[in-house]
């Protein structure tokens, strides 16, 4: 009898075991769930240690998150229009008219890259790519927001990119889709590509150096002699069959001050306003060591001895002297290596996207040959692509986090409809063996990540405007007629109204606004929606900006605040009226309210208000 | 101590109160939720009011609460600032005597009154702004209120701390000197008048 009792007491015991360690919610699974819930946990009115910025892919804008909470704090527009910030959105739009007039209202941005200075990060610009449309943009991240896009010309599909390190002097950019050489299409001859080197202060094209087949990722070395590059499609085929034949595609390195003298001495035959270097016509500037067939990512570690290239269809990582160009060793890492990053205590860690893993590999066992160069592995969900730790990209890795961006999420979260949110998953890489924190999802579809400690950025992030040249001053408003057609309004915003809140224009008539948001204190931004006219502007404090529509259809439309601003906003409106064009009113005057009527004037007012 | 240095203590008295001349006078200081680290400031200065003055205006709106824009008691705090520092200065510059301690003692007294009035014309002021409101203010919620003149009060969703600034602390810190540098000679003369009927009271043993 008493024999039976404890048979029972340990059947009940290992059920409950078995139980805790399968819903996690008990002992060891439970602590273990704390521990890391502990690490990611920042606490309401508690700041992020890391600025995170991860490009949105097809959303073609950046997302920034908290790292490690992965809270998502900002998404900044780059290429597409956002309603929700006023970028872009009307045809008139100075942003909108830049974007259609470099390559369209839409963008895929793939690999963030920070400024930096002595090869550490100073907080000042951060630049992106739309690979769609071969476009590059900077955004200033004193005001996170878009300062300058540019088109790239003689160049396809531009998808790697990189800033020179130490003091970005250039963004290097590389054409992934062959071009006939001469930019004719009428030419048979091989296609081939251009890696642009763009000055990263004036966003000039400054050169393009030739080179054979796809041009992948970018890295450069860390004392800014090479920007180097994976090269896949070497037999130059023109269907996925035909690219994967040889057996060894190429690292590219371009040889920047060999290239720069050779651009001085007249070398570079100038295409669309650009000197482009072709290596056959000048030895030295480009160097290809092969790699296995059809490469993915390069990196260079922090320490800039190394430049790595993953081997994506081979299940090694090549790596290359960065001085002497010579491959040193070739380790075998798992299934699918993808991309590598870098902690600060000489580890390398490799994306394997078939293996849907991260492993952890030291670098001196691997380059002297030692067997045990593993040291971790673990599981991600699923088909990671790139990874980044924290500041592995610049000579200071933390070797804190690592940040896995996973290509699927399957099922990771509540089931969305066929269109599934994309996966980033914080892994900590402060000990030994790595463990996961957490993940969070995004839209889609961010493809590379790069972090900011935010002791460097936060201080030099503004959260009022400067007062810009044509801003609106309180009281000086007006609504002048300047021609028979043309009117302009230059208003003022303020808790809880416009001023002007009403004023009359004839129908057709082109409108030019002028609105600045006057209040002086942070996060109170006022909307100006404007219905049927398909704009919509969101000024922060001291904001101006200006935009020409013309008017619609003879009616009244009422324009409001759609920023929550104070008690009264949704008092905050006014009204834009709308006569019939062979109307004889005047323009009233708005201060008044009272309607003049009489002959339309066909020559521009003087007053300052009519 | 010295005789001359009631001197000294006058002549600190008038340059601490020339001083005052430049320096915010009185401070406002109103925080809430929504001003995280950043509390608005409204400042009593001789030229009228100073700070967050726009930020404070817009908010106003809603409650009804005006601040005067016109003060011209302000005037009469310059010219009485300006005439104690010139009547310290003479307090320094007058060696000894009946003249030199009447001197001291009146301006003494002159410029604690004026801290008195100032401080109830401030208080005056205080009220007028908690009660003469906006009949029409949106917001209902906020009820007549009067800060104390040196003190915290609840308004609205705001706490404000009335407190002076550094003008007023220096004229305080004025007020003080003098007051010790005219009390001195009195004090001197009831300290003799004790140690001359101890001495009686030996010549009686």
């Amino acid at each position: 009898m008493k024999r039976n009792s404890f048979i029972v007491i340990i059947i009940v015991l290992v059920l409950a075991g078995l139980l805790g360690m399968w819903t996690g919610k008990f002992g060891a699974a439970r602590s273990a769930r704390a521990a890391a819930a502990e690490q990611v946990y920042v606490a309401p009115g508690e700041h992020d240690k890391y600025y995170g910025f991860l490009s949105g892919g097809q959303s073609g804008s950046v997302f920034v998150v908290g790292i490690p909470s992965g809270r998502l704090l900002r998404e900044v527009p780059v290429f597409e229009p956002r309603a929700a910030y006023g970028y872009a959105l009307h045809a008139n739009d100075p942003q909108r008219q830049l974007l259609d007039r470099t390559g369209g209202a839409w963008g895929d941005t793939h690999h963030p890259v920070l400024s930096e200075k002595g090869g550490l990060y100073d907080g000042r610009f951060l630049w992106v790519n739309d690979l769609a449309n071969g476009r590059l943009a900077r955004i200033r991240l004193d005001y996170f927001e878009t300062d300058s896009i540019i088109k790239i010309p003689n160049l396809q599909g531009a998808h790697g990119i990189a800033a020179v390190s130490p003091d970005t002097k250039y963004i290097v950019v590389n054409g992934e889709f062959e071009q006939p050489a001469d930019g004719l299409v009428t030419n048979p001859a091989p296609y081939t590509s251009v890696v642009a080197f763009v000055d990263a202060v004036s966003m000039e094209v400054k050169f393009e150096v030739e080179v054979p087949g796809n041009i992948d990722i970018a890295d450069t070395s860390k004392d800014g002699r090479h920007a180097f590059s994976t090269i896949y499609n070497l037999e130059q085929g023109r269907d996925m069959g035909s690219m994967i034949q040889f057996d060894r595609d190429a690292l590219a390195a371009i040889d920047i001050p060999a290239a720069e003298a050779a651009v001085a001495a007249g070398k570079g035959r100038v295409r669309n306003g650009v000197p482009i270097l072709f290596p056959d016509e000048n030895p030295g500037v480009l160097t290809l060591v092969p790699v296995p067939k059809n490469p993915h990512g390069v990196n260079v570690t922090p320490d800039g001895r190394y430049v790595m290239a993953s081997g994506k269809l081979s299940p090694t990582v090549t790596i290359v002297d960065t001085k002497t160009l010579k491959i040193v060793a070739e380790p075998e890492v798992g299934l699918g290596p993808l991309h590598t990053t870098f902690d600060n205590r000489g580890n390398a860690y490799t994306s394997l996207f078939l293996d849907s893993q991260v492993v952890k590999w030291n670098i001196d066992k691997a380059v002297s040959g030692a067997a045990d160069y593993i040291v971790d592995r673990i599981n991600v969900h699923y088909n990671i692509g790139h990874l980044q730790a924290v500041g592995g990209e610049s000579m200071a890795p933390t070797g804190d986090y690592l940040l896995a961006l996973n290509k699927l999420s399957k099922d990771q979260y509540l089931p969305v409809g066929p269109d599934l949110p994309e996966n980033q998953e914080i892994i900590d890489i402060s000990g030994e063996k790595m463990k996961m924190l957490a993940s969070f999802p995004t839209p889609p579809e961010p493809h590379d990540a790069v972090f900011c400690p935010a002791k460097i950025l936060a201080p030099k992030v503004k959260q009022v405007y400067a007062t810009a040249g044509n801003a609106v001053e309180a009281g000086k408003e007006s609504v002048v007629r300047t021609g028979p057609d043309t009117v302009t309004v230059r208003m003022s915003m303020i808790r809880s109204a416009y001023t002007p809140d009403h004023f009359e224009v004839r129908e057709g008539d082109t409108i030019t606004f002028t609105l600045t948001n006057v209040e002086t204190i942070r996060d109170m931004i006022h909307g100006f929606a404007l219905p049927d006219h398909n704009l919509h502007v969101a000024l922060p404090p001291g904001a101006t900006k200006t935009i020409t529509i013309e008017a619609g259809k003879p009616g009244v439309y009422w324009y409001y605040c759609t920023n929550f601003c104070s008690a009264l906003h949704l008092e905050m409106r006014g009204r834009m009226v709308v006569q019939p064009k062979d109307s004889t009113i005047t323009l009233s005057d708005w201060k008044s309210g009272q309607n003049v009527t009489g002959p339309v004037p066909g020559v521009p007012s003087t007053g300052a208000q009519q | 101590m010295k005789r001359s240095a009631d001197r000294w203590l006058f002549l600190s008295a008038a340059i601490l109160t020339a001083a005052s001349l430049a320096l915010p006078l009185w401070d406002f200081r109103m925080s809430a939720p929504q001003y995280p680290d950043e509390a608005l400031h409204i400042r009593v200065t001789r030229a009228g009011l100073a700070g967050d003055l726009q930020e404070v205006d817009t908010l106003q709106q809603y409650v009804g609460v005006r601040f005067p824009t016109d003060l011209p008691e302000l005037d009469w705090v310059t010219r009485a600032i300006a005439i104690l520092a010139a009547l310290l200065a003479l307090g320094a510059a007058v060696r000894r005597g009946m003249a030199a301690t009447a001197i001291r003692i009146a301006t003494a007294a002159l410029l604690l009154a004026f801290l008195v009035a100032s401080l109830v014309t401030l208080q005056a002021r205080i009220y007028q702004v908690g009660h003469e409101r906006d009949a029409d203010a949106p917001i209902t919620a906020v009820k007549d209120f009067t800060p104390p003149a040196i003190g915290p009060a609840k308004v609205g969703n705001f706490t404000v701390w009335s407190y002076p600034h550094l003008g007023a602390i220096v004229l305080s810190l004025a007020a003080a000197l003098a007051v010790v540098g005219a009390s001195r000679p009195l004090r001197v003369g009831r300290s003799g008048r004790r140690q001359k009927r101890f001495h009686a009271q030996e010549v009686v043993l």
